[in-house]
């Protein structure tokens, strides 16, 4: 009892300092609360009364996880949840102990765990979670880990044996395998038909291959990346059928669908983001919330830091984008040609762990659509601890050599680029920039001294 | 201007972490020079003619995709070691690396045969090396530096005494962590552990490569350089990386 008020103490003071220095990674104090007190997240978990919920999975954990948080906390739910990137056994302690009081003893109804992939098991060993969700799986930052194949049998070995429900992805077809292979419940989302369909995959190859016999799987359709319609032509092995399904799709202004005919409206963009929405909204209506609260909160949620974040430098617009493997990238890049002006661009690589040590995966991001007519790019920074890479990937893409410029600094490259010709700003950066570029963008945006002065539309009115 | 042949060996299935940086690379530096370069996808049961390729690659896939890549090679298996006597460049990467080898024994004892051109074993264990790896290496008569990342649970033992390595390790682990070789070298066949985008920073590497294949169609010896600065400051970058880490 006085090891676990010692370490929520010291921990809660190592929080408060870390926030005065504006430090967002507050994972020290986990480790900290963790050496005093090994038993610690296991006795903080116990307070929760309803449900410990673990997302996990390679793209969207945070933005579903958001989503599900806004959504209980909308239904008048206590709950615990894990910061982005905080999202290892530290981490996760850190959230407990930043949402404790000094002895410990208060409780919740929800925590929302967001972890990582190679983390579930042994987080399962120290919490008795209820809900595991898992959003993809995408190739992303293998490099810590062996391959994709791998990392799924982490999670299934986890697993095994707990009193668990599972909440997969029916149009995945490395998930299909999991009621045979873990024994659990599982419930899956998915889509129908959507009109941005194809019947060609363009990038994605994971997930090829069934995971039950190792014949090539056939695709009758993709609605994104390797999420699609399939079938194995030697054991039949298919979509599972959805609990929850997703029909009337429409992208054009925000994301509008139902589900399982509720109809469901978000101000987020892109098909990846209905998924996080789709895998939410199953989740909470599985938990018992009411359509209505779903509704609400999902209408009224916005996306928030490096997910299509923008600021305005004197006159010009700046978007901030965070990507962290090929589908992210390709995904960013096609929201940037959508827009018809003339960029500069700006495109910070680090390899920290937290962004994979391993920066091969540009290569499978598709930058040829930079070079191609139109594309419009007056100037292209290439920035961070690999600034070198990201401007040979650049290079090859057919992106002109003129065009490139190398300026390993974030701050000098983010002013070279914002002092470029083109009418707008993208600022894209890998997980270990993103938190610099934006402290970065926000310094340039309250600069008086960047600011354009006489306002045109003022004069006129 | 002429127009080069590379067969990319399945491609579906050999595949990891960005290996096709190493075709882009090849096509862009041949079309700078004003050569056409086509990549012809070869997948399984697919028909492949060794004598007119210019030259073949094939990067890393998982165990199971390799037993399916193995089954299939290995009916063409002749024909292909016949075209590397004969000096037909090839680059294998990671798993295609070691299936040029005797077999792949998995720590669970578990025996992967491969094409037997060389006399070599790969042994699966724990942990798997993974890292940022530099080597210092000789090609076209010239001593260089490569830069790469490396991930690979196999450790390879170069027992054949007509083989030599890729290139030495000065920083990482190479072929099994111990002895300091990384690779090997055979005609122009390299076989490495260095995946993903190998060429675009070592671009020695690929105009060893190049040349080698101009060389073969009797084309001149000495192939025009080019203005490398970029791809030589990211070499600079993470060789600095490596050395003060
Ligand atoms: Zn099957």
């Amino acid at each position: 009892m006085l090891r676990t008020i010692l370490a929520i103490i010291a921990a809660k003071i190592i929080i408060k300092l870390s926030r005065r220095f504006g430090n967002q990674g507050t994972v020290m104090a986990g480790r900290v609360a963790r050496r005093l007190d090994p038993g610690i997240l296991r006795k903080l978990a116990g307070r929760v009364e309803k449900q410990i919920i673990i997302i996990t999975g390679t793209n969207g954990k945070t933005t579903t996880s958001n989503m599900i948080a806004q959504i209980l906390n909308a239904d008048g739910h206590k709950i615990v949840h894990n910061r982005a990137g905080a999202n290892m056994l530290n981490g996760i302690t850190t959230a407990f102990i930043g949402a404790t009081n000094l002895t410990g003893s208060r409780s919740w109804d929800y925590a929302l765990l967001e972890t990582d992939e190679a983390n579930v098991a042994p987080l399962l060993k120290e919490v008795d979670a209820g809900v595991l969700l898992v959003t993809n799986f995408f190739r992303d930052q293998l490099d810590r880990y062996g391959e994709l194949d791998y990392t799924i049998g982490l999670i299934k070995e986890g697993v095994k044996g707990r009193r668990l429900r599972l909440w997969l992805n029916a149009d995945d077809p490395l998930m299909s395998s999991f009621p045979q292979d873990t024994g659990l419940p599982c419930s899956y989302y998915g889509f129908d038909e959507t009109p941005y369909d194809t019947l060609e995959n363009h990038n994605s190859r994971e997930g090829r291959y069934c995971m039950l016999c190792g014949e090539e799987i056939e695709y009758l359709r993709f609605h994104f990346a390797q999420l699609g319609v399939f079938r194995c032509p030697k054991c039949g092995n298919q979509n599972p059928e959805p609990d929850f399904v997703a029909t009337d799709l429409q992208l054009d202004q925000g994301i509008a669908m139902k589900v399982n005919e509720i109809p469901i409206k978000s101000p987020y963009q892109g098909f990846y983001n209905a998924y996080n929405l789709l895998a939410a909204v199953a989740l909470t209506r599985g938990l018992g919330v009411r359509d209505a609260v779903i509704q609400e909160a999902l209408a009224r949620f916005q996306p928030q830091a490096g997910r299509m974040e923008r600021f305005s430098v004197g006159e010009r617009e700046a978007t901030l984008i965070l990507v962290k493997n090929p589908t992210g990238f390709n995904q960013s890049l096609q929201a940037l040609l959508q827009d018809g002006r003339s960029k500069n661009l700006f495109l910070a690589l680090n390899d920290n762990a937290a962004d994979g040590r391993d920066i091969s995966w540009i290569w499978d991001a598709d930058l040829e659509v930079l070079a191609e007519p139109g594309a419009g790019i007056t100037i292209l920074v290439c920035s961070g601890l690999r600034s070198g890479d990201m401007a040979v990937r650049a290079k090859y893409a057919g992106v002109d050599s003129g065009v490139i410029e190398i300026e390993s600094d974030l701050e000098a490259g983010i002013k070279k680029t914002l002092g470029g010709t083109g009418q707008v700003g993208y600022i894209l950066s890998t997980y270990t920039a993103l938190f610099q570029c934006r402290k970065i963008l926000l310094g340039m945006q309250s600069e008086p001294s960047v600011k354009a002065e006489p306002r045109r539309a003022y004069q006129k009115s | 201007m002429a127009q080069f042949n590379i067969a990319h060996l399945y491609p579906d299935l050999m595949n990891l972490y960005g290996d096709r940086g190493n075709l882009i690379c090849l096509k862009k530096r041949l079309a700078w020079r004003g050569h056409e370069c086509r990549i012809q996808s070869v997948g399984l049961g697919q028909a492949i003619d060794f004598d007119n390729m210019d030259m073949v690659f094939m990067g890393g896939g998982s165990d199971r995709e390799q037993g399916l890549v193995y089954e299939d090679l290995i009916t063409r298996a002749e024909a292909f070691f016949d075209a590397i006597e004969a000096g037909l460049p090839v680059l294998c990467i990671c798993g295609a690396y070691q299936l040029l080898g005797e077999s792949y024994i998995a720590a669970d004892g578990q025996k992967l045969q491969g094409l037997g051109f060389f006399d070599f074993i790969t042994r699966g264990s724990e942990p798997r090396l993974i890292g940022n790896i530099l080597l210092e290496t000789q090609l076209n008569g010239r001593n260089t530096t490569v830069v790469g990342f490396e991930n690979h649970g196999g450790r390879t033992y170069l027992d054949d005494p007509r083989l030599e390595a890729f290139g030495r390790v000065v920083k990482g682990y190479g072929n099994n962590g111990q002895d300091g070789s990384e690779g090997l070298k055979y005609h122009n066949l390299i076989g490495t552990y260095l995946h993903g985008p190998l060429l675009p920073k070592n671009p020695v590497v690929a105009d060893f490569y190049i040349s080698a294949m101009a060389e073969r169609r009797g084309l001149t010896a000495t192939i025009t350089p080019l203005y490398d600065s970029i791809e030589n400051f990211a070499h600079q970058q993470v060789k600095y990386k490596i050395l003060t880490s």
